[in-house]
């Protein structure tokens, strides 16, 4: 790959070799010719702004672009997003009685989807939910997949009694019977419909599942010679697991982080329906409860009634899928590179027809 | 690149045609543009012949195989002629067959052995359903193809019985290659291709099986095309030699032609950049520059870029093939001066003695075998225990001995290699010595200090156990998977430095990086700075993964087959690096090859010694004169034996040229390891005492540090009056 040989390389660093100074050098005190070179080149701070700005913010976003599963799903999250941050206070909350009851969608642009039987706006019902709700998703799902990550991670990685230790509470945590443990802890816990708590306590038995996948992925990458240099370099052990290893594991974890996610909003809009959660304001399963409740399912009349919380839990779960499926194209270290402008740039033609085009036929 | 036909049937007049290709291509679409992996190749092979194609990684050689079956896989396009020859028969054209004829026409008429005799045979059958599978899928008589089935492994020194009875877990991977060729010969083709048979097997093995397969060609009149990387491995075996380069043949000819006159510049270069046992080491040169992409090939020769002959005549034309004799033919325009402008130096047959080389230094370890050593082991042990299965509660656990006793001292800026077979244990000694492997027992010590001690007291003494991790470091093997993919060579490089000089701000961290970049001969060093692991070629992941040991200054470097993932042309040029950088560095290195000319040319141009270990204990260590020409051990002998010659045999002693130095082909069990001297199995002198009295480390001759584990090395021992238990009959090849 380069036009250098061991004698070009030789004859170019005699006059840098410095004599052997045999017992003096003991230890890593001192270090010889190569690392003498004065380098022509001075990093600005600016460059490496644009550095990481390049790798964390640009490679990602286009490789995302790129892919249609990625855009539709971007697109619904950022859509519930907004709805979840701005809509509440564009939207006013439902009130009783602001229009007619059972009124059918699309008829009055006052409450585009319709009312219910006390004549609450549907509409606003879904919006002034959103918040509550992502909440919830935000914190259920960080919670499964960093106990998650973090528990496997570390019983894979140092094995042992710690391995044994923290294998034997996941156990515990997967087989008990996770809904009917939620519903009694939901009882007997003062929440107060705080969601970032009922968030967690829906995840509280779902993060066995993952530590166990990740232990198992753990033990083997860390037979991996890398990670055996990694060692011999004496980088300490946390950092091994979360900058060595975890990252291999990125796509594993982000399907994990957009299933627990789903999970939080089916289980949330199950245990509402059922009454069991607490609730000060109406939600997407409380408001299916009502529908239920006034036999929204088989009176045609009140179907759209039904209908409307159960399309804003079907669309979410949509986007987060195939979001979290497109997401896997950010953790590929091949993928990166060619969307990287610095990386490109500085690659000779040559070099990149050997070593990085055959990738690109992947897209 | 076109022949005219009658240049072929002349050459072909000696030896009957039995397969015959004519511009035969084969390409694959992809969407970077169109991928010719074979370029429009003519070959005849003979009847009855062993044809060896030779060619780096990536030349295009095993396409040629699948070729000649047919067999290209989708999406690739296989144009051109594939000719058959029946014996008195009408010809085949291969390419027309329709699907029965060609299931017929492979296995049939002509078979192939694989590369990975491990993933060739489904793990969850036995060996003999392999065989009744075959027959039954070929309305073959399965009575009858057994009893051929057991004379085949018999013929290859297996016993039939156990094999056929045997999962393919139970058996080792040379007895699984040899299966598979049984397997392969067993609806007694005509032509057997072999696609690198014997690459993932040790030198012992491959060798033994390439004079197993010299008997078999005989006895049922095979014609053999064997494909290898490896060409001093196959020049005792073959009677015509193909070089194939850039996805075409760029000579072929005799084995003793192209051996002594090759007359293409990629021959003349490849045969000089081999390391091998002969040729004194400052002849070996590494080829210049890199194989072409298969997209992208050179215009004209495609050799042109890296031949030091090329003129502009090279640039544009595609050389045909020149004859050279009526046998021999070269694609090259200046065939007629590669002789002189790379010249070979003939190198003597004879062996060199020792005392010529006046102008290397005597083994830098007898020197200073008085001063402390650097890192020393004292009889250290590791014992691995299987784990016990349920019900094997009460029953005492196996072990597997890895290392069972072995006492070695490395000094500052020596170089030891450890030369054996693959699981005698070499590569886990190398890790206990760099304390990345607890030993079961003995110690290991640094500087006078063991190292564990030091470990599980916190650093009580003068040394801590930081200071021991920065100082023994490691290189892998796999340059792949010794970089962290995810991870860029910045990244990974400045890991050391900020582990252990963090006064260092970045720019200082990216001047010294990017300084020692540069220094490998990774230029510009800016550019490889930011790239991935999978944008750089082995070659240069393996320059990366040496830079980031030596980044952490370390006094002592496991190198574990540092070079034999790395293509036969590049391992030179990273022997050299490396050996270079020990000495900017000031480091001692442990090396550990399975290849005797490897260990040779570390050993012979840094000084240092060669260690021989045969299932956990080192048989034989020495300087590298006295290892190779004056070996004590009856291990080390067959070891240098099985390193293969380019001089066509004529390297070997008189008592070598006869057969195989082994008894037994196969490396006994580990977990119960024979009792006594280990090697009494296979050893050809072995007595009655060996059976019982396991030899020590005796002085093996003049030189200071050669000693082996023999006791033939001692004139007065009981063993010379003890009673040989050499069998004559049951030695392979006797």
């Amino acid at each position: 790959m380069t036009d250098h040989t061991i004698e070009d390389l030789l004859s170019d660093d005699e006059p840098t070799e410095t004599p052997d100074d045999g017992d003096a050098r003991t230890d890593g005190g001192s270090v010889t010719s190569p690392f003498d070179v004065v380098s022509q080149y001075e990093e600005t701070r600016r460059d490496r702004y644009r550095k990481l700005y390049d790798a964390y913010v640009y490679a990602p976003v286009s490789i995302i672009w790129k892919d249609w599963r990625a855009r539709i799903g971007f697109t619904i999250v950022a859509f519930y997003l907004l709805m979840g941050t701005v809509g509440p206070l564009l939207v006013d909350e439902a009130v009783v009685a602001e229009g007619p009851a059972l009124a059918q969608p699309f008829e009055n642009w006052a409450y585009p989807l319709g009312t219910d039987d006390m004549g609450r706006d549907l509409f606003s019902q879904v919006v002034n939910a959103t918040p509550e709700m992502l909440k919830m998703i935000t914190s259920g799902a960080l919670f499964t997949v960093i106990v998650g990550t973090t528990v496997g991670g570390i019983a894979g990685y140092k094995g042992g009694t710690a391995d044994t230790v923290l294998s034997s509470i996941t156990d515990v945590f997967i087989n008990i019977p996770a809904f009917p443990l939620v519903m009694v802890l939901a009882l007997l816990l003062p929440i107060g419909g705080n969601p970032w708590v009922i968030g967690i306590l829906l995840c509280v038995a779902s993060w066995g599942g993952l530590a166990r996948a990740i232990r198992s992925q753990v033990l083997t990458l860390r037979q991996e010679p890398f990670i055996e240099a990694a060692r011999a370099i004496g980088v300490p052990t946390p950092k091994i697991v979360f900058k060595e290893i975890i990252p291999h594991l990125m796509p594993f974890v982000v399907i994990n982080l957009t299933n627990a996610a789903r999970r939080v909003i089916f289980e949330a809009a199950a245990l509402y329906y059922l009454g069991i959660l607490p609730f000060e304001n109406l939600n997407w399963g409380v408001t299916l409860n009502l529908a239920y409740t006034a036999g929204a399912h088989y009176r045609p009349q009140a179907l759209h009634w039904f209908i409307v919380p159960m399309v804003a839990i079907v669309f979410i779960s949509i986007g987060l899928i195939l979001l979290g499926q497109s997401l896997d194209r950010v953790f590929n270290p091949r993928v990166r590179a060619r969307h990287e402008k610095t990386t490109e740039a500085t690659e000779d033609p040559e070099e990149g027809d050997g070593t990085n085009t055959d990738v690109v036929g992947g897209l | 690149m076109t022949i005219s036909q009658t240049d072929y049937e002349s050459s072909s007049a000696k030896g009957e045609t039995i397969m015959e290709i004519r511009n035969a291509s084969v390409s694959f679409d992809m969407e970077r543009g169109d991928s010719r992996v074979l370029d429009s190749v003519d070959l005849d092979v003979h009847r009855n012949e062993v044809l060896g194609v030779v060619g780096e990684s990536g030349s295009g050689k095993s396409m040629l195989a699948s070729a000649l079956l047919d067999a290209i896989v989708d999406p690739g396009v296989l144009t051109g002629d594939v000719t058959y020859y029946p014996k008195n028969e009408t010809p085949v054209d291969v390419l027309d067959l329709d699907k029965q004829e060609l299931k017929e026409f492979r296995w049939e008429q002509v078979s192939m052995v694989f590369q990975g005799a491990m993933s060739s045979f489904n793990p969850v059958r036995k060996i003999s359903t392999h065989f009744i599978e075959t027959l039954n899928a070929h309305d073959y008589n399965v009575e009858e193809g057994m009893e051929r089935a057991q004379q085949l492994l018999r013929d290859l020194y297996l016993d039939p019985e156990r094999v056929l009875d045997a999962y393919p877990h139970e058996l080792s991977g040379g007895m699984k290659q040899r299966a598979l060729i049984a397997l392969s010969l067993i609806l007694e083709p005509e032509v057997l291709v072999m696609d690198e048979p014997t690459a993932a097997l040790d030198l012992l093995m491959q060798r033994s099986i390439i004079s197993l397969l010299q008997q078999i060609q005989e006895r049922y009149d095979l014609t053999i095309v064997f494909i290898t990387h490896d060409l001093p491995l196959i020049a005792d075996l073959t009677d015509r030699i193909a070089v194939m380069y850039a996805f075409e043949v760029a000579e072929l000819g005799p084995t003793e032609e192209m051996l002594e006159r090759p007359a293409h510049p990629y021959t003349r270069l490849l045969l000089k950049s081999t390391p091998n046992l002969e040729s004194p080491i400052d002849e070996m040169q590494p080829v210049e520059g890199s194989a072409p992409d298969p997209v992208n090939v050179p215009t004209g020769c495609s050799f042109h870029p890296r031949c030091p002959l090329a003129d502009d005549t090279c640039k544009m034309n595609d050389p045909e093939a020149y004859n050279v004799d009526a046998t021999h033919h070269v694609h090259c325009h200046h065939w007629e001066e590669s002789a002189d402008a790379i010249p070979m130096t003939e190198s003597s047959t004879s062996v060199e003695s020792p005392t010529d080389r006046i102008d290397r230094p005597t083994t830098r370890a007898t020197r200073r075998s008085g001063d402390q050593p650097l890192v020393s082991l004292d009889d250290v042990e590791v014992h691995f225990e299987k784990e016990k299965g349920f019900f094997d509660f009460f029953s005492d656990p196996e072990t597997v001995k890895a290392v069972d006793g072995i006492s070695l001292d490395i000094y500052e800026q020596d170089a030891v290699v450890l030369v054996g077979e693959s699981g005698c244990g070499k590569t886990t000694l190398g890790k206990a010595a760099v304390g990345l492997q607890r030993p079961t027992g003995g110690s290991i010590n640094y500087r006078g200090e063991d190292i564990w001690d030091v470990h599980d007291s916190g650093g009580s003494g003068t040394l801590d156990w930081g200071e021991i991790r920065r100082s023994l470091q490691i290189v892998h093997q796999d340059p792949g998977s010794s970089l962290n993919p995810h991870r860029r060579v910045k990244t990974s490089l400045e890991e050391p430095l900020k582990r252990w000089h963090d006064d260092l701000d970045g720019n200082d961290r990216k001047q010294r990086i990017l300084g020692l970049l540069d220094h490998v001969g990774m230029s510009p060093p800016e550019d490889y700075f930011e790239r991935y692991p999978h944008q750089l070629s082995g070659g240069e992941q393996q320059r990366v993964a040496i830079i980031r040991a030596m980044l952490m200054n370390p006094d002592l470097i496991l190198a574990d087959e540092p070079v034999s993932a790395l293509d036969v042309s590049l391992r030179v040029e990273m022997m050299d690096l490396m050996i270079q950088l020990q000495e900017m560095f000031d480091t001692s290195y442990l090396f550990i090859s399975h290849d005797l000319s490897n260990a040779r040319y570390i050993a012979e141009k840094t000084g240092g010694r060669i260690g021989v270990v045969y299932l956990g204990e080192l048989v034989e260590i020495g300087p590298p004169e006295q290892i190779l020409h004056n070996p004590q051990h009856p291990y080390t002998q067959a070891l240098r034996w099985a390193t293969p010659e380019l001089e066509l045999a004529a390297g070997m002693g008189d008592d070598q040229t006869g057969g195989s130095p082994i008894r037994n082909i196969d490396i006994p069990d580990p977990t119960n390891p024979p009792s006594g001297c280990h090697y009494h199995t296979r050893c050809p002198e072995a007595r009655e005492v060996c059976k019982t009295d396991s030899p020590a480390s005796y002085q093996a001759s003049d030189a200071e540090s050669h000693r082996a584990a023999c006791f033939r090395t001692l004139e007065d021992h009981e063993y010379w009056n003890s009673d040989s238990i050499v069998d004559e009959e049951e030695s392979f090849d006797g």
